[in-house]
């Protein structure tokens, strides 16, 4: 086994110890779920947009800073982070092996909402494109918010601030992809809103993936920022000790 | 094996250590004594490339801490001061989470094998370690540092929170390492240090104020020894008896005696033995002896008068 593996294994268990964990999945699959029923029996359609529209805020301001937020700051408050960073290993093999632990937990949760396509292929008969995209949208969303989560994990102590933080930047990040926040700050300074729609804003890229377009310039965007983030924490975390 | 040279850290405006120089051949076992805030946890958390000197070099075997700290972290276990210990886990769980870690495969049997029987953990080992006691969860986590069978140990605080039957049994422990591996320990407790270590180190406001065996430190503090001595005998003579020993610079007399006795503080250079000479004045004079103590100094009180010099030295620099 090499290093990652062994502390993918160790992070992912702990998951399963905690209930906290297990409340948040059950919240982000009934709220999602909630939330699309109340538009699917309004409109009667057999499409998921719904769905994935609210799926980036949900993601960003609740499910995702829930499951990040004790990746580090949990070894903080343990002490654990002088027993992981004194291990002969990389810290890149341990944030790594932190990062996929937490994705794998996120992909359960995902998985819970599964339901939803398999109702909608027995009452009628959707257009599989949308959905197949809008879960790998979520994926890769979810991957870049998981990378900022750890990130700003790695600062502090405190879960709970944690969660906040990474809250705050990532809902950050899916509003000022709303096409009419933007527009609301272009009203006060000129350019601004529209500086950040185009090279700060998340949902843009998400909604290009979702509605079935599978570009690659997209994927490139979410894995390399995703890539950077895990980079900076091992960096963070190594400069630490100065 | 371990070799620190002009070790500076400072944390932002805080110098935590100053200029510390010293160098741990293969095989010794080292105390570190000093008051909290001492930097001593610091030290050690530079041999163990957790934090960065500020400046100065930090060597391990041969590999530098901050150009090789894999290769460091390889040669080493460490016990934090505060011991980290995943509280979810089970104890069996942890330890072979740790083995996994230290790519121990194949030896892993024979080394938790060991390591348990060690330590005394058997009885715990399906326990979660969030409910042990906080001596299980200490010898858990000194578990943990032994359990590659590392050449250097580096203890923090060893013994903290465990009863003095398990201080014994951890104090064996050490001694039994103590041929084959490099210990460095840290203490309050100075007795312990004693009677394990080979040498001691005391650092005080960051910074080395003394290295040597413990008889080297005592002799440090103290100008001079003393000895209690009683006995069935006029005062007067006592005096002029004991007086013209060679050596003997003082005495303080008892008030406190009983009627017919006379006791007092007989005080010498240190270094000097006055022992037979006074033995053999004791003995022409044929006193009956009452009370013949050596009175030498605590490592407590030897530990209180280094600290507070060195603090005064630090004050007036």
């Amino acid at each position: 086994m090499n290093d990652m593996t062994i502390i993918f294994k160790r992070e992912l268990k702990q998951y399963f110890y905690s209930p906290i964990a297990y409340v948040f999945s059950v919240i982000f699959i009934v709220l999602n779920a909630s939330l699309y029923m109340f538009h699917f029996f309004f409109f009667g359609n057999a499409d998921m947009r719904a769905f994935f529209s609210t799926l980036p805020l949900v993601l960003g301001l609740v499910f995702i800073p829930a499951i990040s937020m004790r990746l580090w700051s949990e070894d903080y408050k343990l002490g654990t982070v002088e027993l992981l960073l004194t291990l002969p290993m990389k810290t890149e093999d341990i944030v790594l092996g932190k990062y996929l632990a937490g994705m794998v937990f996120y992909l359960v949760g995902l998985a819970g909402t599964l339901i939803i396509p398999i109702v909608l292929e027995v009452l009628g008969s959707p257009d599989w494109g949308p959905i197949v995209g809008g879960y790998l949208g979520a994926v890769m969303l979810g991957g870049f918010f998981m990378a900022i989560g750890i990130f700003i994990s790695g600062f502090f102590s405190d879960q709970i601030v944690s969660l906040i933080i990474t809250s705050l930047t990532c809902g950050f990040l899916v509003l000022v992809g709303w096409q009419y926040v933007p527009m609301v700050i272009d009203g006060w300074i000129p350019g601004l809103g529209s500086f950040l729609y185009n090279f700060v804003g998340v949902t843009r890229h998400f909604n290009d993936i979702e509605r079935g377009v599978i570009d690659i310039k997209n994927i490139v965007y979410f894995v390399s920022y995703s890539a950077m983030f895990l980079y900076l924490n091992a960096k963070s975390l190594e400069r630490r000790k100065y | 094996m371990i070799e620190l040279k002009n070790v500076c850290k400072n944390y932002g405006v805080t110098r935590a250590l100053a200029d510390v120089s010293f160098s741990v051949e293969k095989g010794e076992i080292v105390g570190f004594v000093g008051p909290n805030g001492a930097g001593k946890s610091t030290t050690m958390k530079i041999i163990t490339t957790y934090t960065a000197p500020s400046s100065g070099t930090c060597s391990v075997g041969g590999h530098d801490v901050m150009e090789d700290p894999l290769a460091v972290r390889q040669m080493i276990g460490y016990l934090p001061e505060t011991v980290p210990l995943y509280y979810d886990m089970l104890v069996h769980e942890y330890l072979e989470f740790i083995g996994q870690a230290r790519h121990l495969n194949g030896s892993f049997k024979k080394r938790y094998d060991w390591v348990v029987e060690a330590t005394g953990l058997g009885p715990v080992l399906r326990r979660k370690i969030g409910v042990l006691s906080k001596g299980y969860k200490q010898r858990t986590c000194l578990a943990q540092a032994l359990i590659h069978d590392p050449e250097v140990l580096i203890l923090d605080e060893p013994t903290s929170g465990l009863d003095p039957l398990q201080i014994i049994g951890i104090r064996n422990l050490i001694r039994d390492l103590a041929h084959e591996k490099t210990i460095i320990l840290s203490t309050h407790i100075l007795p312990e240090v004693s009677s394990v270590a080979d040498r001691i180190l005391v650092v005080n406001n960051g910074s080395l104020v003394a290295d040597g065996s413990f008889d080297k430190l005592i002799q440090q503090v103290t100008e001079r020894s003393s000895v209690y001595v009683a006995v069935k005998a006029a005062k007067k003579d006592f005096q002029s008896a004991v007086k013209s020993i060679k050596g003997v610079e003082d005495i303080e007399f008892d008030d406190n005696t009983p009627r017919g006795t006379v006791g007092g503080h007989i005080f010498y250079a240190s270094g000097k033995d006055i022992l037979p000479d006074l033995n053999q004045v004791i003995r022409e004079q044929n006193w009956d002896v009452v009370d013949f103590s050596q009175e030498r100094l605590s490592l407590e009180e030897s530990f209180i008068r280094l600290t507070r010099s060195s603090g005064q030295e630090g004050g007036a620099a």
